[in-house]
């Protein structure tokens, strides 16, 4: 086995030794099927795609038969990604705060090779919890869009949303893992991230948005933006400035890559003491 | 011997942490098949020159090598080097078996030795629950077997008595003479309280303030042992003992008793006998390793009272 092998079975050993796992696995499985069954609900609605005004934001919800699909199947994922990033904050975190950063670079002093250890044991993970939630999602999800009249599957793009889901988990992550090592306590890189992932970015691409340049070249840049333009789900208003599905999967890896790179700069110089 | 021991050598080893010198130009070799106990008071260093020799801190100049390498450029690092190291912890989470397990796997080392290492060190039951209701004692042990899992040629354990019973204290102190002794491994063993490797050690390195103060066997660290010996006239014995003894010198106590030089009782008291004076006290002195750690150390330690 190679180093590189040994580090990534050491990082799955310690995700799933403790007990975070199959919580985090029942939340994330319960949120793919509880928001696959509302939004299943929803968007068949007339009355709610014809609202003026229906969508979040006061714009009218704009969504084809492919989006509504797609909407209903990642529904959970606003969910799924939050709990990523949290996964990829504690894969770091907690070996700052248990003190286990000592043992893992005894064992493997070479700090890179460490680092891409997590890396790809968060891909891995990332993977296995976006297969458990989309269980959930299309299962509830498929059922709900059929039962209310509506296609399940009406394009191959659908099956192309629900692969990119996975890697939109993954990149999550990555963005955790690099924000862990950044902030090093890791109660306050779990607020932060969250905080600013779920409340403080959304509300700063508003804000840009306000502004013309902003709008078309920041706005739709920013990592949960971006990630509402891989799944490709309903848009919340017409005017919404949204890249294409892959010019938002490269915008979120680049974010991931970033966040990643920086964290493994950190390390590399960082004294454990 | 499959593993005999490597040397360790410590060249100009300095850190500096922004205006604080931590570790002060550090020279030293610790030696195989040998128990080297790394002794000085809290905050003299100790924790930070064991740290720069694992590779975990960067020293500010200096070097310490393991024959010869560095730490990080050790192909299978656990092979070399054991550590226990204070400020090392388990996920209380985590059993302390599934704890070694991760470190098994990302040394390639395979779960039976894990099994192995944790009968040997005396926990095999409590392994198998999570680390967060463990003692410091348990937490030594299991990190006695973390350092052991590789079956290294030299160990660096930090502080490993603290929290020990007096049992395993002597347990430990067994283990560790085994190890050096039979096995011809390398041992460095720090403290911040001599009399705990007293009976273990076979050289000190003594630090205060990041700098050495004393290294040695631990058999010449006190001076020669001598005999005390009580008598009416201690005048007259000494006298007696330098016709009886030869050229044995003896100093006169300001308690009024005699510190000869010589271990040799049996002949002290004949000679006392022989001159006729009554021996009211006769018994060996042991060097006061304790008064001397002090005096080495005294006055040094930058965390008590004003810096100089």
């Amino acid at each position: 086995m190679t180093a590189l092998t040994r580090a990534v079975r050491s990082e799955l050993l310690k995700f799933f030794t403790t007990r975070l796992w199959w919580g985090l696995a029942i939340g994330v499985f319960a949120s793919a099927a509880v928001f696959a069954l509302l939004f299943g609900i929803l968007y068949t609605s007339q009355s709610f795609l014809e609202q003026s005004g229906g969508g979040p934001f006061g714009g009218q919800v704009v969504a084809d038969d492919v989006q509504i699909a797609n909407t209903v199947y990642t529904a959970g994922l606003g969910v799924g990604y939050l709990l990523m990033l949290v996964i990829g904050v504690i894969q770091i975190g907690a070996e700052y705060r248990h003190r286990t950063v000592t043992s893992t670079f005894l064992t493997q002093p070479h700090r890179p090779r460490v680092m891409l250890g997590k890396v790809l044991a968060l891909v891995l993970i990332a993977a296995a919890y976006g297969a458990l939630s989309l269980v959930g999602s299309v299962l509830v999800g498929s059922v709900t869009l059929r039962a209310r009249g509506a296609e399940a599957f009406p394009s191959a793009e659908v099956v192309r949303t629900l692969a990119l889901s996975l890697l939109v988990l993954g990149l999550w992550a990555l963005i955790g893992l690099g924000a862990g090592i950044l902030i090093r306590n890791q109660v306050a890189a779990l607020l932060i991230t969250v905080g600013v992932a779920w409340i403080v970015e959304p509300l700063a691409g508003l804000a840009i948005s306000a502004w013309d340049f902003g709008q078309h070249h920041i706005a739709p840049y920013l990592p949960s933006a971006a990630t509402q333009a891989v799944l490709n789900g309903a848009q919340a208003s017409a005017d919404d400035v949204r890249l294409s599905w892959w010019g938002g999967a490269i915008a979120l890896a680049a974010w991931a890559a970033a966040f990643a790179l920086a964290g493994t700069v950190r390390v590399v110089r960082q004294d454990i003491s | 011997m499959p593993s005999a021991g490597v040397s360790v050598e410590f060249s100009g080893l300095t850190k500096r942490f922004g205006s604080l010198t931590a570790v002060d130009d550090l020279t030293f070799t610790v030696e195989p098949g040998r128990v080297t106990g790394f002794l000085g008071p809290n905050g003299a260093g100790k924790t930070t020159t064991m740290r720069m020799l694992l590779g975990l801190v960067r020293p500010t100049a200096g070097t310490a090598t393991i024959d010869g390498r560095a730490y990080a450029e050790l192909d299978d690092p656990l092979a070399v080097v054991g550590a226990a190291l204070e400020a090392t912890d388990v996920h209380p989470g985590r059993t302390g078996r599934d704890h070694l397990r991760t470190i098994a796997a990302a040394a390639g080392i395979p779960d039976a030795r894990v099994d192995e290492l944790l009968e040997l060190t005396g926990i095999p039951a409590f392994a198998r629950k999570r680390a967060g209701g463990y003692s410091t004692g348990m937490k030594q042990r299991l990190a006695l077997a973390q350092s052991l899992l590789g079956d290294p040629r030299l160990l660096v354990l930090d502080e490993p008595a603290n929290g020990l019973d007096p049992e395993g204290i002597r347990w430990l102190r067994g283990f560790l003479r085994h190890l050096s002794h039979d096995q011809g491994k390398t041992v460095l063993v720090s403290s911040h309280l001599l009399q705990e490797v007293e009976q273990t050690v076979d050289d000190v390195v003594i630090i205060a303030n990041g700098t050495l103060v004393r290294q040695g066997p631990m058999a010449e660290l006190g001076g020669e042992p001598g005999a005390v010996v009580r008598t009416s006239d201690p005048a007259a014995l000494a006298r007696a003992l330098g016709e009886a003894l030869g050229e044995v010198a003896s100093e006169p106590q300001d308690d009024g008793s005699l510190l000869v030089h010589s271990t040799d009782l049996k002949a002290i008291g004949d000679a006392a006998l022989a001159a006729g004076l009554p021996v009211w006290e006769l018994r060996r002195r042991e060097a006061d390793l304790e008064a001397l750690f002090f005096e080495l150390t005294e006055g040094r330690n930058r965390n008590l009272g004003e810096a100089v």
